[in-house]
């Protein structure tokens, strides 16, 4: 069973105000804001912390189950992919 | 070769000129702000005969190093060196009868960058000095920038177009500069403590709403003069705001134009 590690790219930048955060898309200048959950993977993703411990923890706050939370997760990930704003992988990440 | 000293919020720049008539230009538009003291940075600056480029705006690009950027328009050409703290620029208009927008033009763009290492940023905005510290009235063209300066007769102003903020330590510190605006005068060279950050709208009678951080980063961001485009450096500019309307009280002032918009400022 292998673990997926997701890590935000050292590209943008980002703050949270009232729990939601608002981040600055590299390649567009754009400013965009996440949800809440949005927000906690957002948060977590330090290239450390296991996707199923980030799941684990939106089950926990928001109440959802867990099939539903890691479809999500993974689909919001894959957006952000996408957009150059995190980089996925199956070993520990570590800051360049 | 004439050697001037221009010094802007705290940044001393020896700036060199062939050209008699350009330093002559420089003397007249830059006045109150040629200093004397030891230059930070050095800019030279060469008219040139030759074919305009035909270009719209201003291009800002990294070009042969993280720290050198090409800076072009259709009247200039110019390189800044952040790490050697160098700019170069070659005039090409060959009447040079707008040198002075020139050369302005392309100051602006060289202090947007050489500001950012020291946690400074250009802003459009008219700042305003009163007793108790700077007042930054933020907006674009037509936001009433130049109305409010003219309103504020018993206020120092030391910008009605652009004006420069920087955060030092945990706070926010204003800087006049000598860019012009609809007053078609330059502003002061003096600074204080930023108190507030009003963005600026027309409205049917004077009044000041309170804006969180979310919503002042949002307005404050579009109207930071900054070029660049490279993700690095607009990732700090959004540091910088972002630290900015953290510390500095930020609201939305609507006004009509008298200078009653004080009175509902001081009663916030």
């Amino acid at each position: 069973m292998f673990e997926t590690y997701v890590m935000q790219s050292p590209r943008t930048a980002w703050r949270v105000y009232d729990g939601e955060a608002v981040i600055l898309w590299p390649d567009d200048s754009t400013l965009n804001t996440l949800n809440s959950v949005g927000t906690l993977i957002w948060e977590s993703a330090d290239g450390k912390s296991p996707l199923s411990a980030i799941v684990a923890r939106i089950c926990e706050e928001f109440d959802v189950d867990p099939e539903q939370a890691e479809r999500d997760a993974m689909a919001f990930i894959a957006k952000l992919r996408a957009r150059g704003l995190l980089t996925v992988s199956e070993t520990i990440q570590h800051v360049p | 070769m004439v050697e001037l000293s221009i010094g802007v919020a705290g940044l001393r720049t020896a700036v060199f000129v062939r050209d008699p008539d350009v330093a002559t230009v420089i003397r007249e538009r830059f006045g109150g702000f040629l200093s004397s003291g030891a230059p930070a940075w050095r800019i030279d600056i060469r008219p040139l005969a030759g074919e305009r480029p035909f270009l719209e705006g201003v291009h800002v690009r990294r070009d042969g190093g993280h720290d050198r950027f090409s800076v072009k328009r259709h009247d200039f050409s110019g390189i800044v060196d952040l790490g050697a703290r160098t700019a170069e620029v070659v005039l090409t208009d060959p009447d040079r009868v707008s040198s002075d927008v020139s050369i302005e033009s392309f100051l602006r763009v060289v202090y947007s960058l050489a500001l950012v290492e020291t946690r400074g940023l250009v802003v459009h905005a008219a700042s305003l000095m009163r007793d108790d510290g700077v007042y930054l009235f933020c907006g674009p063209s037509g936001s009433g920038k130049t109305t409010v300066a003219r309103l504020s007769t018993d206020a120092i102003v030391l910008s009605d177009e652009l004006s420069i903020v920087r955060m030092v330590e945990d706070h926010g510190v204003c800087f006049g500069t000598p860019f012009r605006g609809e007053l078609a005068l330059a502003g002061q060279d003096r600074s204080g403590r930023l108190v507030g950050i009003y963005f600026l709208h027309h409205g049917r009678r004077h009044a000041v709403e309170a804006v969180r951080p979310r919503q002042a980063l949002g307005r404050l961001l579009p109207n930071v003069l900054f070029f660049a485009r490279e993700a690095d450096v607009t990732a700090e500019v959004f540091r910088i705001s972002a630290d900015l309307v953290e510390a500095v009280p930020c609201f939305d002032l609507s006004f009509q134009p008298d200078p009653g918009f004080w009175e509902v400022i001081r009663n916030v």
